[in-house]
């Protein structure tokens, strides 16, 4: 195992949720979903009573209805004909006209007792909730921060408080402290002192990501006092988080002030001195007197339900919070109203991409025999669009590709981030998760299965349903992705994890024989069989990445769909892996889509290269001609973006500007504003992908159209037919 | 060639402006869970020197956990070494992370994404070194648009009012340089400026470091995993492996002509189109663990050259020619190839010394 010492300076280099999520908001921009609002409106509700609810009630809540008060009820076992005097026993009023939630037995209105109740609950929490968030801010991101022998300490102390159980402390301290049935500040410092323990723990964790983030130690760099950069760069990003936790505490602050005054221990507004009105104090007194059994609930219900209206309001203000923390919670993508509109059956489960209806019934096209290039084809897509979203906000991350991959070919894919490189190749066999939505097009997957008993002929993917897929997927079209840590299943070993692919899918395996299969497997892939017992992260990443690729052609694919595989691998390894990579496609034959934002790499790699810019496929040529003569201003460009190993070292520009946003992409050609070249006819047409004259090569560009002017630069004479040499011998190696 | 004892730096050397001398460093891991767990040391920088001078860029090339990072830290104190010193305008740099070093030294981070705090805006990140330094007491924020200019961000007013979010990556990198030059630094560590940049900006952001390089004689480290990206930059590449560096040399010097198995290993696996033919990888395998490391030369279980002595004996820095050193026994002068007669030298089983290597080293 090699240690990387970039990560080990970084304690979470993974983060929090929160610490994540920041980069498109500002410190705290809530959705405006219906569940905030509902809590929004609820919370503003209970506000607006907190303030005037004293004041607007009809009645003093310890005024005594005496007029009305003339229900009674006569005890058992007292009054004539027994040994005791009378002793009634008084009955509430019902809810009428004049009390709206009837009275207590003492004659008391209900509804004003609710109401007046409001402020002293809602003040209690609200101010015991913002002592322990200061206490929480204060241990968690001073333990954070400072670490070391402070944060163990520190972290001690809370840690004690999150043992000792919360109501019982509660319970002694406002039973033992004096004055505290008289006090409401008291009584908030009590609750503040069990409950901040548990937010200083979050704290203290966010923090403790947040120290090593870069512009956490950017500020160091530049001489930013200590004090500063808790306050100024730290704490804003914690502002999410201190809110949800603070919601949260005026929760369980209200809940422990209800309980101690139901208990008694909070003060009575019948005691000497007298405390405050509040919901639990209206809940012991209806408990005290029969309320439950008598059936008086007009007495009892309400304070019950204003706590648990309360509750409702500061929990659904937090789910506002929690989705802006972490935005994967937000509607697992697409609505399915807006979807149904726009006409997308959102009916599929998880893992299959949505298909607009208008698209379903589409004829199907015949196949074009195209004499240049004779190698059947074996992955076919036409005019397939992709968006993210529906109606209005969505976004095209796709526009009109056609892109055909050949039996034991290797086409790359090049672009940059966000040309909807990676969009293309996963809709395609749509493993594109929502909110990505195919809207138009066609993928069809001409399926000549290399082994095992796969479907075969001619199969529209868009078309297909969940079987069918199934079918298809992973035993005939397989998928790398960049980060095998995240495709292998971390809790099981490597052997188990074909075991459970070899089980299914080659099901008259005997267990011994899918076990020497696997370990043939990663002998293909150059690691030891002995690995087959090892977990994924006990591997370094380009042994995650050969399993991964194992794994992938344990089925004997006839397409493997690699996408920057080798990304986030160090050279050697990269090249290791393409160069096995390239063994196995000869000896097996599969077709191979290769997406990477390294041309010079493909270049070295893939006999086809497909060029996209913004959501487009620009240029399209074998390699070795897309390499010696381009013919697209920009892959011009990018293939001016990698400086050469050798020769003499001059000066390059690469190329100005930066890549357009999808949201808001230029007139006409979207690369026009970076282009040098650029004509006015750019600046209003969009080029479409056409043939170049006597070639089977495509571009979109305005250049190699009419009587344009093509510059030196994009009419270099096509290579010696070396690289379409090597494409024909591959052909023919896949014709076998 | 022809030396008596290897020599630890070139010849003539300039005087640096920030000088990284034998730098170590260790972490500690743990190795699992819980107060019992047991700490393992990972050993990810030895004796490492490493010079800046003024108006040069010198390149730290190697593989990720080569070390690389860990020494732009050190430099810019937010490491501490174990042993070994950095030393500013050849004295001893002073203890802690006083502000007059942070005026001197500043640092770029790899993710443009992560180094800007996300809360502020552009203003706040260019104007707190500006105050904090008191580089520009009057109006910072004309002060900040200067800045912004130098670093090609125009319209400069309109994006000191932008939110990072609001910004490509490519502005965000520059914002950040923008941001370490704010207090006039001498020297630039920038850790990986580029990598997390798109293909097409990165020439940008590589332009504006040569440019500021040449017009403000500013010293620059360069920390890359890309050799090609190095060559280009670059005035000087210094090559690491596993936490030692194993070749030093101008760019060009070391790229045509390598001299450790290791700087030609990585030549020969990077993606070069130009290439004739398929190129054969020279040494196989990944990097060692630095838990615990190979014994003499870290790159002897890889190398097809290795010998005896490479497995006994860390080996020091050759001259090769003038300005080029390599940390490679098959460097050894002539004077202490004479005294391999005593069977240090003698090759590994299966392994000799490609007569045509010894040949391309002799040139």
């Amino acid at each position: 195992m090699t240690i990387a010492p970039a990560s080990l300076t970084e304690v979470a280099p993974t983060g929090g949720p929160g610490a994540v999520a920041f980069h498109r908001t500002r410190i705290l921009h809530l959705p405006r979903s219906p569940k905030v609002i509902a809590g929004l409106v609820i919370l503003g509700l209970f506000g607006v009573v907190a303030v005037i609810g004293r004041w607007a009630a009809p009645y003093s809540p310890n005024a005594t209805d005496e007029k009305n008060w003339v229900r009674h009820v006569l005890v058992d076992g007292t009054g004539p004909g027994t040994a005791f005097p009378a002793n009634y026993y008084p009955l509430p009023l019902p809810p009428s006209a004049a009390h709206w939630l009837g009275t207590t037995v003492f004659a008391q209105d209900a509804l004003s007792q609710v109401l007046a109740s409001t402020q002293a609950t809602l003040f209690v929490g609200l101010l015991a909730a913002a002592i322990a968030t200061v206490l929480s801010i204060l241990f968690g991101v001073t333990a954070g921060y400072v670490g070391g022998g402070t944060d163990e300490g520190l972290s001690l102390v809370a840690n004690v408080f999150l043992a000792i159980p919360g109501l019982p402390l509660l319970i002694v301290l406002a039973d033992y402290v004096p004055s505290a049935g008289s006090s409401i500040l008291l009584v908030a410092a009590i609750i503040a002192v069990t409950t901040w323990a548990y937010s200083a723990r979050t704290l203290r964790a966010q923090t403790l990501s947040l120290r090593n983030r870069d512009f956490v130690e950017a500020a160091r760099v530049s001489g930013e006092s200590r004090l500063r950069i808790i306050l100024v760069e730290v704490l804003p990003n914690l502002v999410p988080i201190v809110a949800a936790s603070f919601l949260f505490t005026t929760l369980s602050a209200i809940g422990a002030y209800v309980a101690i005054a139901f208990l008694g221990l909070a003060g009575s507004p019948t005691s000497s001195p007298p405390g405050l009105w509040n919901w639990g104090e209206m809940l012991r007194e209806g408990f005290a007197n029969n309320a439950v059994r008598g059936g008086w609930w007009w007495w009892w219900a309400p304070p019950g339900i204003a706590v648990a209206m309360l509750g409702t309001g500061l929990a659904l203000l937090n789910f506002g919070i929690d989705e802006f923390i972490n935005p994967r919670l937000r509607a697992g993508g697409l609505s399915r109203k807006a979807a149904r509109k726009a006409g997308i059956s959102t009916s599929t489960r998880l893992g299959l991409t949505p298909v607009a209806h208008s698209i379903r019934n589409a004829p199907e096209p015949a196949s074009k025999v195209d004499s240049a290039n004779a190698a059947e084809p074996v992955l076919e897509i036409r005019g397939l669009c992709v968006d993210y979203g529906v109606g209005d906000e969505a976004v095209h991350a796709v526009m009109d590709c056609d892109l055909v991959l050949r039996r034991g070919q290797v086409l790359g894919l090049a672009g940059e981030s966000g040309s909807g490189k990676t969009t293309l190749a996963l809709s395609a066999i749509r493993l594109l998760r929502p909110p990505g939505v195919i809207t138009a097009g066609q993928v069809l997957f001409h399926s000549r299965p290399i082994s095992g008993d796969g479907p075969t002929g001619t199969i529209d993917l868009l078309a297909a349903g969940q079987q069918q897929l199934r079918e298809v997927r992973w035993s005939e079209i397989a998928v790398v992705l960049q980060s095998a840590l995240d495709s292998l299943n971390p809790v099981i070993t490597i052997g188990a994890q074909f075991d459970d692919l070899l089980r299914v899918h080659r099901p008259h395996f005997s267990e011994a024989e899918r076990w020497s299969r696997a370990g043939e497997l990663l002998e293909m892939v150059g690691m030891n069989a002995d690995r087959l017992r090892s977990y994924p992260h006990e591997l370094s990443g380009g042994m995650r990445q050969r399993a991964m690729i194992a794994m992938a052609i344990a089925l004997e694919p006839q397409v493997i769909i690699l996408d920057e595989p080798t990304t986030a691998l160090d050279v050697v390894t990269q090249r290791e892996i393409l160069e096995e990579l390239i063994g196995l496609r000869d000896r097996i034959g599969f077709a191979t889509l290769f997406i990477t934002h390294d041309l010079s790499l493909l270049v070295e790699l893939a006999d086809e290269i497909a060029v996209m810019y913004a959501g487009r496929l620009m240029e399209r040529a074998p390699a070795a001609s897309l390499f010696h003569a381009p013919r697209l201003p920009y892959t011009h460009g990018l293939l001016h973006c990698f400086p050469p190993l050798h020769g003499a070292r001059v000066s390059m520009e690469g190329i100005p500007g930066s890549p357009p946003d999808l949201r808001d992409l230029p007139s006409g050609c979207a690369f026009h504003p970076r282009c040098r070249w650029a004509m006015q006819q750019c600046r209003e047409e969009r080029p479409r992908l056409l043939p170049i004259d006597g070639s089977s090569r495509e571009v979109a560009c305005w250049l190699h159209r009419g009587d344009a002017v093509v510059p030196a630069e994009l009419a270099r004479p096509e290579p010696a037919a070396k690289g379409l040499v090597l494409a024909e011998a591959v052909k023919q190696a896949g014709d076998l | 060639m022809n030396g008596t004892a290897p020599m630890e730096t070139p010849a003539t050397p300039a005087p640096a402006v920030l000088e990284g001398r034998e730098l170590t460093k260790s972490f500690w891991m743990r190795q699992a869970r819980g107060p019992l767990a047991r700490k393992a040391r990972v050993h990810a920088v030895e004796a490492v020197t490493v010079r800046l001078e003024a108006g040069k860029v010198t390149a730290l090339v190697g593989e990720s956990g080569a070390g690389k990072t860990t020494i732009a830290r050190m430099l810019a104190k937010i490491v501490k070494p174990d042993a070994g010193e950095v030393l500013l305008d050849g004295a001893p740099a002073p203890k802690g992370r006083p502000r007059s070093y942070a005026a001197k030294v500043q640092m770029v981070f790899q993710d443009p994404f992560a180094s800007l705090n996300p809360v502020h805006r552009v203003r706040h990140q260019l104007v707190r070194p500006l105050k904090i330094h008191h580089v520009a007491d009057g109006d910072v924020d004309q002060a900040a648009e200067e800045l912004l200019r130098r670093v090609a961000l125009e319209p400069a007013a309109h994006f000191l009012n932008k939110f990072p979010y609001e910004l490509s990556g490519g502005q965000r990198q520059r914002v950040a340089i923008a941001r370490a030059l704010a207090v006039r630094p001498r020297v630039l560590l920038a850790d990986e400026p580029v990598s997390m940049l798109d293909v097409s900006i990165r020439l940008g952001v590589l332009n504006l470091l040569a440019d500021l390089r040449d017009r403000e004689q500013l010293a620059i480290l360069y920390v890359t995993h890309d050799i090609a990206s190095a060559r280009y930059l670059a005035d000087t590449i210094v090559v690491m492996y596993a936490g030692q560096l194993v070749e030093a040399a101008p760019s060009e010097s070391l790229t045509d002509h390598a001299a450790h198995p290791y700087t030609q290993l990585l030549l020969s696996a990077a993606p070069d189109p130009e290439r004739e033919e398929t190129p054969r990888l020279a040494g196989r395998g990944a990097p060692p663990s630095l838990l615990a490391p190979p014994s003499g030369c870290r790159f002897h279980p890889r190398c097809p050259h290795a010998m005896d002595i490479c497995q006994r004996q860390v080996p020091p820095s050759f001259a090769v020619s003038p300005d080029h050193i390599a940390a490679c026994w098959l460097h050894a002068g002539s004077a202490e190839r004479g005294a391999g007669d005593n069977g240090l030298f003698r090759p590994v089983a299966n392994h000799s010394i490609n007569p045509k290597h010894l040949e391309s080293i002799k040139r």
